[in-house]
């Protein structure tokens, strides 16, 4: 009988996370810890993540590691990223830190499609973004793309 | 008042770029390159626009650099040239792209049976055939046709085999499988020659930068329509139409012969907004972007269907038999001078 191993994650507040060790080398970046990380390689802290995004990470990288064939991973994905927009931002940065390829394209392209169809205006509010153009280079901007119904 | 944070600037700038380069239209690139900055910054200095015309387009691949508004520096330039070419690529009106033919590979009856006539959408003209023939032969032949645009994108071609009607049987004389390739000329030195008049073959004159797979042809006296997998852009403004597999002999001389009686290019074409040059001998491809004639195209443009008053040759209109001036000059327009005797031998074996 093979005992799994189980290692445990540390998020930046402390929280404390016990996985089985083939979830978390899902992520390439706690795979290559592992690897360089010599004795005590048991424990792996995530300082860049927090507990909240870390717990989500796990759940997606559990659900994909156990059941990569099954049929609804694609509507887990779907539901998976229909979360508000602070969430789906703290995913993607931490799916980039902790190189977890499946979870970065999903978040990126998640984040893109909210842009998607939206006038320049609509994605400053969305995002909450400050115009730091100038009047004259807004209006500049606005002549020049004006075939695209720049607004 | 709640601070503004802008999310991608806290993003690392890799993730930034791989979130913009998940917008598939250039629309949503240009909005994006006018929200802030930073986001102009990731947009224009990353060629963004370039990215996702190449990525859609492979064979824009040959492009070496774009010649535009000279008071642009080359991002911004670059930026604004693919952002108008993906436009331009995807939204263009359709229209008819061929112009004139340029060669075949061989003619049996010339002037009669010329591939002048397969501009025309009729087969009968006059009780007269209209049709291209080729000789009789085994081989593969090959027709080659210049577009209205040196850079064009193509979305299907159309054929029509020609049905001798005046045989016994009516023969049609469609091919087995059709290819089309697509491409430009060695040198323009080399097309100022009348292949079409010395019925010479011009294949060697061009390079072919794209081939299609072989569409089966079936022996059918219609149109028959070949629509590409992926929209094609034609680089240099050059199309060859090459038939292969002889399946219909005339009973008279039991060689193998190829009738088309119509061809017909779909697409997009970009002049002239966008034309394309090429440098000899080096081999660079500029694309040549002109705002404002792509500002007139775009504002110009009407969501009419595709009418055959676009094709290059048009059946000649109704007449009002009042007018006999006009119809004198149309008879005198369409006169080939073919004698008429020709005619009458061939339909010897039915009398």
């Amino acid at each position: 009988m093979t005992s799994s191993k189980t290692i445990v994650l540390r998020s930046s507040d402390g929280a404390t996370f016990e996985v089985d060790e083939a979830v978390a080398l899902h992520s390439l970046m706690i795979k290559h810890r592992i690897e360089t990380g010599g004795a005590d390689s048991t424990t792996i802290d995530v300082p860049e993540v927090t507990g909240n995004t870390l717990s989500k990470v796990i759940e997606y990288c559990k659900k994909h590691v156990e059941a990569p064939n099954s049929d609804d991973l694609k509507s887990f994905d779907t539901d998976f990223v229909k979360v508000d927009q602070a969430v789906l931002c703290h995913l993607a940065k931490a799916s980039y830190y902790m190189n977890i390829k499946g979870l970065l394209d999903l978040s990126s392209k998640t984040i893109a499609d909210m842009f998607k169809g939206k006038t320049v205006e609509q994605i400053r509010e969305t995002f909450h973004i400050k115009n730091d153009f100038t009047p004259e280079e807004e209006e500049e901007l606005r002549k020049e793309n004006s075939w695209n119904l720049f607004v | 008042m709640e601070t503004r944070i802008d999310f991608l600037e806290w993003l690392e700038p890799d993730m930034a770029f791989k979130i913009l380069s998940c917008l598939d239209d250039s629309a949503d690139l240009v909005r994006a390159s006018a929200v802030s900055r930073y986001w102009q910054k990731i947009v224009v200095s990353n060629g963004l626009s370039k990215q996702l015309c190449m990525s859609t387009f492979p064979q824009l691949a040959c492009i070496t650099h774009v010649v535009g508004p000279s008071h642009e520096n080359s991002s911004e330039r670059d930026h604004r040239a693919y952002a108008s070419l993906f436009r331009a690529l995807t939204s263009f009106p359709l229209t008819y792209c061929i112009a004139d033919p340029v060669s075949a590979s061989s003619t049996d009856n010339y002037p009669q049976e010329s591939i002048m006539n397969t501009l025309d959408p009729r087969d009968t003209i006059r009780s007269r055939g209209s049709y291209w023939s080729s000789k009789g032969s085994n081989d593969p032949e090959t027709l080659i046709y210049s577009l209205t645009a040196n850079i064009c994108v193509i979305t299907e071609i159309n054929l029509h085999p020609f049905q001798a009607l005046f045989q016994f049987d009516f023969p049609i004389y469609s091919s087995r499988f059709v290819r089309f390739r697509m491409g430009h000329p060695k040198s323009c030195n080399e097309l100022n020659y009348d292949f079409v008049d010395a019925q010479e073959c011009a294949d060697g004159k061009f390079i072919w930068t794209y081939t299609s797979q072989m569409f089966p042809v079936i022996q059918q006296n219609r149109l028959q329509r070949f629509k590409l997998p992926e929209p094609v852009i034609c680089i240099g403004g050059y199309l060859q139409v090459e038939l292969l597999g002889r399946v219909q002999k005339q009973a008279s001389d039991d060689k193998y012969y190829f009738c088309v009686a119509h061809v017909q290019a779909i697409g997009r074409q970009l002049s002239p907004a966008f034309s394309v040059e090429f440098s000899e001998p080096s081999n660079n491809v500029s694309l040549k972007y002109d705002v404002e004639k792509f500002g007139l195209t775009v504002s110009n443009r009407q969501n009419a269907s595709l009418s055959t008053g676009l094709l290059p040759v048009q059946p000649p209109r109704q007449l009002a038999w009042g007018n006999l001036q006009d119809f004198m000059q149309i008879v005198e327009a369409h006169d080939d001078g073919v004698e008429y005797d020709v005619w009458v031998d061939e339909l010897d074996p039915i009398l």
